[in-house]
């Protein structure tokens, strides 16, 4: 692990929204090809994490470093996929045209925009409704456009926030799989997720609780160090002994 | 009907508007503003038009009728020479002159009609009518004041008028389509832009935006490339429409008359863009029609005339960018002005830097909206 080159650090990182303390002191260091799971409760800090991650919160102490760039710097998130807790996409427009728009803004051109659309959808398993109005998707199949979205120009680091909801079991442990691949072949994950299952697939996992990193390891070591059988009952015991 | 479901559907508007209290703001703000702005247009406190008066009589009554006229409630006079009122009026400093002819007196004695001439600028009929109105006025009061040493009866008044720009053969439709023009594109425009990116804001592409390598400039430039492709076949489609279906009278170049309708399109677009930074609901955003649109129409000139407004409001009619554009399309179609003249180059420097203004303050708002 310490022979990786680092993918993603942080240092320090504090953030505070009026009295509220949405981050309070977070270090992390992910190697590159890891898949790296936050855990956490509803307002734990996941979703202001991965957004320091592309430079939308502006941090008031710490520092983040991305694919070795100190943020902020723009050019570096041309190798950043991030895909926001709430679908965001254009509901106006078809799966394709939102799934192309996303491509260009990455700078790929017309013709790789076009082709990786195609295996950007393939991806998420959407291919047959690519020419569908967004507006008239399901939650989870907007929640897989948006997912799409995120990867359709192949980033070096995807930074994806409660990936799964509304997705239902087969097709997650679909794409598990198909993230576990993109890892392998050397993509950078930084999954947030409440779940505990998923947790199971990550590389390595945070366990952050009111802005702080609890601790950090593999399943089997946070299971170890709580003494306990279950991640779950894993993260209550640590969260336990940190407050 | 049941009055509980239907009570807690009011309880609930009330709490909304307990939370926005910028919409409760509006609805009882925007009236006194709007009401205010309409006392202050229809007479309340206004300028008077400035008029020139030249006395060529060789009697008595021209001298009485230009010094009462002085008096007027209706129009600013100032007594000159024709030359010098000549000038005034095509540098648009006064709205019209009055030439007292030599044989005033002598007609008002010997009964007959007479006939002072009324040079009027002549793309603003709201400067008509005050005009004519103190005249007659003035006419009564000065020969009657003249009856008794002088034996003049009140004559009958027959003002012949001399038109600078446009003149009889034109309509309401003619004077006000141009405005027109530049006030509908201006308002669509700002409308649509205002509201699209308030939903790229509010459905978070936004956000997925800022994520990615695309610059700030790189959006708004985007913007304004998508929205003028749209608005420059509307500016084709409402000339042509005016000009040729409605048959709108036009002195000027049609070319002007379109680059005229794509820089205020551009002003819209960007103003649009910036405003939609100042809400966070489309709700919101169409309060904006209230607040920023309306009291625009009501100062740009339109309908009424700048230089009769009071002073103050005459200082914020010049801070707006419908004032500029509703000039310059009248200066077009009314006068026939081309790039060669002054005034017009005026105009449409002065909307090109309202334009490059909003489009800075659009991108610094993005800068600002991203936490
Ligand atoms: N833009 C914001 N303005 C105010 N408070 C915020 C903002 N973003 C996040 N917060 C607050 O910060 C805390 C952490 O939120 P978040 O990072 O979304 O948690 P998570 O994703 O783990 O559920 C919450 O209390 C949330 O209300
Ligand atoms: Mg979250």
């Amino acid at each position: 692990m310490t022979t990786q080159p680092v993918a993603v650090s942080v240092d320090g990182l504090t953030k505070a929204f009026g009295s509220i303390r949405a981050l309070d002191g977070v270090s992390l260091t992910v190697g590159a090809g890891e898949i790296y799971g936050l855990l956490g409760p509803n307002g734990a800090g996941k979703t202001t994490l991965i957004r320091s991650l592309v430079g939308l919160v502006t941090a008031d102490a710490g520092t983040v470093t991305v694919l070795g760039r100190r943020l902020p710097d723009r050019a570096v998130l041309a190798d950043v996929g991030y895909m926001p807790q709430a679908p965001a996409l254009y509901a106006d427009l078809t799966v394709e045209e939102n799934v192309r728009f996303f491509a260009s803004v990455h700078d790929l051109d017309r013709h790789a925009g076009a082709q990786s659309a195609v295996d950007a959808l393939e991806f998420v398993d959407l291919s047959s409704r690519r020419h569908s109005v967004v507006a008239t998707l399901s939650g989870g199949m907007r929640q897989r456009v948006s997912l799409a979205c995120a990867l359709v120009h192949r980033p070096r680091l995807l930074l994806l926030d409660e990936p799964t909801v509304g997705v239902d079991p087969q097709l997650r442990a679909e794409l598990w799989q198909r993230f576990t691949t993109m890892s392998g072949e050397g993509t950078t994950i930084i999954v947030s997720s409440h779940v505990m299952d998923e947790a199971e697939r990550c590389g390595r996992l945070g366990l952050v609780r009111f802005g702080r990193m609890l601790a950090e390891g593999t399943s089997a070591e946070l299971r170890r160090l709580a003494g306990v059988e279950r991640l779950e009952d894993a993260f209550l015991v640590l969260s336990e002994s940190s407050s | 009907m049941n009055g509980r479901r239907a009570g807690a559907i009011s309880l609930r508007i009330l709490q909304q508007f307990r939370h926005d209290r910028r919409t409760l703001m509006l609805l009882f703000v925007a009236p006194i503003i709007l009401l205010g702005l309409f006392y202050f247009l229809t007479g309340g406190g206004s300028s008077l038009p400035a008029v020139d008066v030249v006395n060529l009589d060789r009697g008595p009554l021209g001298a009485v009728l230009a010094a009462d006229l002085g008096q007027s409630t209706e129009i600013s006079v100032t007594r000159t020479t024709p030359s010098r009122a000549a000038g005034d009026l095509s540098a648009d400093t006064v709205a019209a002159y009055v030439v007292l002819p030599p044989d005033l007196s002598a007609r008002a004695l010997s009964g007959d009609v007479i006939a002072p001439t009324i040079h009027l600028e002549g793309t603003q009929p709201a400067l008509t009518q005050p005009v004519l109105l103190a005249l007659d006025q003035s006419v009564t009061r000065a020969s009657r004041s003249l009856a008794a040493t002088e034996g003049v009866r009140v004559p009958v008044l027959e003002p012949s008028l001399d038109y600078l720009h446009g003149g009889p053969g034109l309509d309401t439709l003619d004077y006000f389509g141009g405005a027109f023009i530049g006030l509908i594109v201006f308002l669509l425009v700002f409308v649509v832009t205002i509201i699209a990116f308030l939903r790229e804001r509010s459905q978070g592409t936004l956000e997925r935006l800022m994520a990615s390598p695309l610059r700030r400039a790189d959006i708004v430039v985007g913007y304004i490339g998508g929205f003028m492709v749209v608005a420059a076949v509307q500016a084709a489609e409402v000339v042509v429409f005016t000009l040729y279906a409605l048959h709108v009278h036009n002195q000027g170049d049609v070319a002007l008359i379109v680059l005229l309708t794509l820089l205020m399109t551009l002003v819209a677009v960007n103003l649009g863009i910036f405003l939609s930074m100042f809400a966070t609901t489309e709700f919101q955003a169409v309060q904006f029609i209230p607040l920023a649109i309306v009291p625009q129409v009501l100062l740009s000139g339109i309908v009424f005339p700048v230089a009769t407004e009071p002073g103050w409001l005459q200082v914020v009619s010049r801070l707006l960018p419908l004032t500029y554009g509703v000039d310059g399309l009248r200066d077009v179609m009314l006068k026939g002005n081309g790039l060669t003249s002054g005034p017009l180059l005026v105009d449409i420097a002065v909307v090109v830097a309202f334009a490059v203004a909003l489009i800075g303050a659009a991108t610094a708002t993005l800068r600002r909206s991203a936490s």
